[in-house]
């Protein structure tokens, strides 16, 4: 058995760790390209969210590398993701792939099946390593997502620009030869330290812009057009409310207090949005409120085209603005997406932030000449 | 008061419930006018440009409704059945419809949710009911009364009438009647709204079709058909153009089959794929996929529709005919 899996930000790190634990062969798929994209295009159903077809495109080319298994999450809806899973498999199976699927559905709804296919996966592996490598997985899983966390602050404030960037490619770079959790985390752990080391500008305080929306298009940078790092180029310093970390969080762990936490952001929605309508669009109304409630600049809400769940935020989201004041701009990406426009349209929004935060400075400055 | 049903999105499903519903309590019933361009316009102005076309659609009636009634009824149907949803848009029409139009009146807003009980769902139209000043003793009552008069309603459409016949009533070709049968599998607000739809079923019948809808495939059937996909379906409506999709064809009712979608419908994206790729593997009766949005024109649907009829008719005709060696169907 070769496994597979369908590429989602860092997540490779921590499920080819597990994997590598359990004694299972893997083949990470090779990094998202324009082929990549390409292929799931052509095969895929037109009207299809984004993260469907490069999903595709991602088996085909693990496929073509000698993959013969496919792991991938499920849920019971509303969103579309809980049935990528059944269409997938109805889409290899008509071009002739031979590939078995594993799906993990939240076990709630069926507890034999989900240990079932567990064992499917792991095979002779007792449960104690199982949970054992769970656990380091979800590790890698934070300890990545605080690597990311110290880059984005760098990339703000560093003095060279590129500084951030190449240290993290050559991280990319090393990381992919490594085998087992232990290497892969001592791997992140080295790059953290180094990544720490990147000179920054003596004072400066850089715009803020929080992130929100569809946690696909967040956590993959290729989809999201690499984001966070253009935003960092233009001195932005990013903050993440959705991050591979607090998925696994809220969904997986039995961290209590991160829950309960989770919980008091989302009640802060109610006015707008009181209940889950799928996806993360209750997060996206609910931490875009956090944010402009935490004084941050700007919000940039990020989806698919044609996400169900988002666009019920993004047609709720202008009152927030209305009630809040803090600019709030959505970008929707699909596989037309140019990145001219999109650029343009980034640097158009720091600007006018910018601007905004010159004239409050301006208005102060007068009061106190005033006063 | 005078309470406005936008005649859009569920309002095909649940018209004779929500009517009486309010009729009962003593309150006047307004719906809005039938789909018109203004309306449509008047729609794709106030909401957001990503969502789907009946969702425009219906922010178009909730505007056509200003000013003409006290309140407007918006029903936000989480789910009609436990474990089960219907679309995320669905679950967040009020607030949509609240944060995109201007100057509305009262909203009442009915929260039906099945999804962890269906017993206590009914509550829903109790609470619907205090929003209206009625006591819950009346709404039980007033819910009887249109549950029996949805449920004939219903009962009716198994009998192969489709809603829009019920709508302006008259009937049409049953099965069996004309020529042949087309499956129409299309979301409700689609199929029965004539103007989005284009007057699909009409122009089927002009040709002397009759037609099978979705609404005529009993509830079992549907269950039945989609037992036989890997993992339950969880959108209602989803696995209502499915498994009567399935059943269709499986049955052989029909002669060809025409998908009617919308643009962006994140369901049929999924739903018409699927459909499409089992009935190619396994049936392979004609099917069309026709996908309306805000800047569909006539002519080219009516030019799709008429060489699909023609394909049908050619197929009858000669499909069966394997020419010998030598020999040609024109007799040359």
């Amino acid at each position: 058995m070769k496994v597979t899996f369908p590429h989602m930000g860092q997540a490779y790190l921590a499920i080819k760790g597990m994997l590598d634990d359990l004694g299972i062969e893997v083949v990470i798929p090779p990094p998202i390209t324009e082929r990549t994209l390409e292929i799931g295009t052509k095969l895929s159903p037109e009207m299809a969210c984004l993260p469907l077809k490069i999903n595709i495109g991602n088996y085909i080319e693990s496929v073509e590398k000698g993959a013969d298994t496919i792991i991938i999450a499920g849920s019971c809806g509303p969103c579309r993701f809980g049935y990528y899973g059944v269409v997938q498999k109805e889409i290899l199976k008509d071009l002739g792939y031979d590939v078995d699927m594993i799906i993990f559905d939240p076990p709630d709804s069926d507890y034999r099946a989900f240990i079932e296919r567990i064992r499917k996966l792991a095979g002779k592996n007792s449960w104690v390593n199982i949970a054992q490598a769970f656990k380091r997985a979800s590790i890698i899983v934070k300890e990545a997502d605080e690597m990311l966390d110290i880059a984005l602050r760098k990339r703000a404030r560093e003095v060279n620009k590129g500084d951030t960037d190449s240290r993290l490619y050559r991280f990319e770079r090393e990381v992919w030869g490594k085998y087992g959790s232990q290497e892969i985390l001592e791997t992140i752990r080295k790059y953290k330290g180094i990544l720490s080391q990147v000179e920054e500008k003596p004072r400066v305080s850089p715009l803020k812009i929080g992130l929100v929306g569809e946690i696909y298009t967040l956590v993959e940078p290729y989809v999201n057009l690499h984001i966070e790092k253009k935003l960092g180029y233009l001195g932005v310093e990013v903050y993440r409310s959705i991050t591979l970390h607090e998925w696994v969080k809220v969904h997986l762990s039995l961290d209590v207090k991160h829950r309960m936490r989770h919980k008091r952001i989302l009640r802060k929605a109610a006015p707008y949005l009181n209940l889950c309508v799928g996806g993360h669009a209750w997060q996206t109304i609910a931490n875009s409120i956090y944010y402009s409630e935490c004084g941050l600049d700007g919000v940039i809400q990020i989806m698919p085209f044609g996400c169900m769940p988002e666009i019920v935020a993004e047609s709720i989201l202008p009152k927030v603005y209305q009630d809040y004041g803090t600019p709030i701009m959505t970008l929707v990406v699909d596989e037309m997406t140019g990145e001219a426009g999109y650029f343009t349209r980034l640097e158009a929004f720091v600007d006018l932030l910018e601007q905004k935060r010159r004239s409050k400075a301006d208005e102060y400055k007068e009061s106190l000449f005033r006063g | 008061m005078r309470i406005g049903i936008p005649r859009a999105l569920l309002y095909y499903n649940y018209y004779p419930l929500w009517h009486s519903f309010f009729e009962e309590l003593g309150h006047q019933v307004v719906t809005s006018s039938i789909t018109s361009k203004a309306v449509l316009d008047s729609g794709v102005m106030s909401c957001v440009d990503d969502a789907c076309l009946p969702i425009k659609l219906f922010h178009g009636h909730v505007v056509n409704l200003i000013g003409k009634v006290d309140a407007i009824f918006i029903p936000r149907l989480v789910s009609i059945c436990p474990e089960e949803y219907i679309c995320p848009k669905f679950i967040g029409l009020p607030e949509m419809i609240k944060s995109s139009i201007k100057g509305l009146s009262d909203l009442i807003v009915l929260n039906y949710n099945a999804h962890r009980n269906l017993k206590d769902a009914h509550r829903a139209y109790i609470e619907l009911g205090k929003m209206i000043g009625a006591k819950p003793s009346q709404a039980v009552r007033a819910l009887q009364k249109a549950a029996a008069s949805q449920q004939v309603y219903d009962s009716l459409l198994k009998e192969g009438q489709t809603p829009l016949d019920m709508l302006n009533g008259h009937q049409g070709a049953r099965e069996g009647e004309g020529k042949g049968v087309i499956g129409l599998i299309g979301h409700p607000y689609l199929l029965y709204d004539e103007f989005i739809s284009m007057g699909l079923i009409s122009k089927l019948r002009a040709r002397g079709y009759a037609v099978l809808v979705p609404e005529n495939i009993a509830q079992p059937q549907i269950e039945m058909a989609c037992a036989e996909l890997p993992k339950k379906l969880f959108w209602s409506y989803g696995k209502k153009l499915l498994g009567s999709g399935l059943t269709m064809l499986k049955d052989r009712r029909v002669d060809g089959v025409i998908f009617l979608s919308s643009f962006g419908c994140g369901i049929d994206a999924f739903i018409v794929e699927l459909l499409q790729r089992y009935n190619h593997r396994l049936y392979q009766i004609p099917s069309a996929l026709i996908t309306v949005d805000e800047h569909s024109g006539q002519a080219g649907f009516n030019t799709r529709l008429e060489a699909f009829i023609d394909m049908i008719e050619w197929r009858d005709g000669r499909e069966g005919y394997i020419s010998a060696h030598g020999a040609s169907l024109f007799g040359h």
